[in-house]
């Protein structure tokens, strides 16, 4: 089967009893998933209990694991999962933090708060202010970008791992790389603003 | 750029945005949860074998003493106290579970470093029954 993969194998070594063979699937995993847990969430605590959540629930339920996707869409489907599990454990919170958020930076024509010229000063550094893009994005084009970034998911995959139709999936990708790749490009012209003024 | 383009070369890989978002991702998880989730994938998440048994034998125990302390305590106290006592339980109990794995066993740590450790052992199998899966990091 074309999904059966070498992590499928792996998978299926630890199932009947191969501990090793763990090792080596986490050894793969751990950081795309630690990281993708951690961007999403946004909360070093909840995205190691996440982690460990994740983990114990493959290890609790390996017995039963058969192979129907590609390990990685098996792996993160558990991961996000976990991460609506949290996401509704916390409404109120996110909600008093965020409100119709999500629904505003759907409208393209919005500019999200970190491309206002006032706050471009406080993001010189690219990075900086790819993080705070990534950041300002709704949580779920931030999930479609993470899980395509983190494990080369293709659109079919990420919308089988999110459970939501494969347009949808696009859609939220393409919103995601749109956005961020205008934050990108605002603080280059910035930052070569600056460098320009410098200079005369 | 024609949004369908821009997401058709985000696709096809190494574009700068990707190039930007791998540059920044070194991030690996704290060597104590590799530990925890190696030891757990083991079978080994008790932390001594010999002290299995005693372990069990306690929380059985305990189990034992808060069922009879539920049922005989209505019978052997005053009418007027019942009611104070079992809303007192059940308010704990949907506290607790709000709590987040990391924060519940931070809280159980500290009542071990005051000496409570009977209400320790309480509040770790009412942990064990909220996150049935969760891999508790040894103290070593």
């Amino acid at each position: 089967m074309q999904f059966l993969d070498e992590d499928v194998h792996l998978m299926l070594r630890y199932r009947d009893g191969d501990p090793g063979a763990f090792i080596s699937l986490y050894s793969r995993h751990k950081g795309p998933l630690y990281r993708y847990l951690l961007r999403h969430v946004r909360n070093a605590g909840a995205a190691a209990d996440l982690f460990q959540e994740v983990w114990s629930r493959l290890i609790a339920t390996r017995a039963r694991y058969e192979p129907r996707a590609k390990f990685a869409t098996f792996l993160f489907h558990i991961a996000h999962n976990c991460a609506m599990d949290f996401f509704r454990s916390n409404a109120n919170a996110r909600h008093s933090l965020h409100g119709n958020e999500a629904d505003a930076h759907l409208n393209e024509a919005e500019a999200p708060e970190h491309l206002r010229p006032d706050r471009i000063a406080e993001f010189a550094e690219q990075r900086s202010a790819l993080l705070a893009a990534m950041d300002a994005l709704p949580r779920e084009q931030r999930e479609a970008f993470l899980l395509h970034e983190e494990t080369g998911l293709t659109l079919e995959e990420i919308a089988r791992v999110t459970d939501v139709p494969v347009e949808t999936a696009k859609s939220r990708l393409r919103y995601a790389v749109r956005k961020l790749k205008n934050s990108l490009q605002t603080v280059t012209e910035a930052q070569s603003l600056t460098l320009r003024a410098r200079t005369i | 750029m024609d949004s369908g383009d821009e997401l058709d070369e985000y696709l096809h890989g190494d574009s700068a945005l990707s190039r930007q978002y791998r540059g920044e991702t070194a991030l690996e998880p704290p060597h104590a949860l590799d530990r925890a989730i190696l030891r757990a994938a083991r079978g080994t998440t008790v932390k001594s074998p010999c002290l299995a048994p005693l372990a069990f034998a306690a929380s059985v125990l305990l189990s034992v003493a808060m069922v009879a302390a539920v049922i005989l305590a209505p019978a052997s106290t005053m009418r007027g106290s019942d009611t104070p006592r079992v809303t007192r339980v059940r308010l704990y109990s949907e506290s607790a579970d709000t709590r987040r794995p990391s924060e519940w066993l931070a809280d159980i740590a500290a009542l071990r470093r005051a000496g409570r450790l009977r209400e320790a052992a309480v509040e770790m199998q009412r942990f064990h029954s909220v996150y049935p899966h969760y891999i508790v990091p040894s103290d070593d």
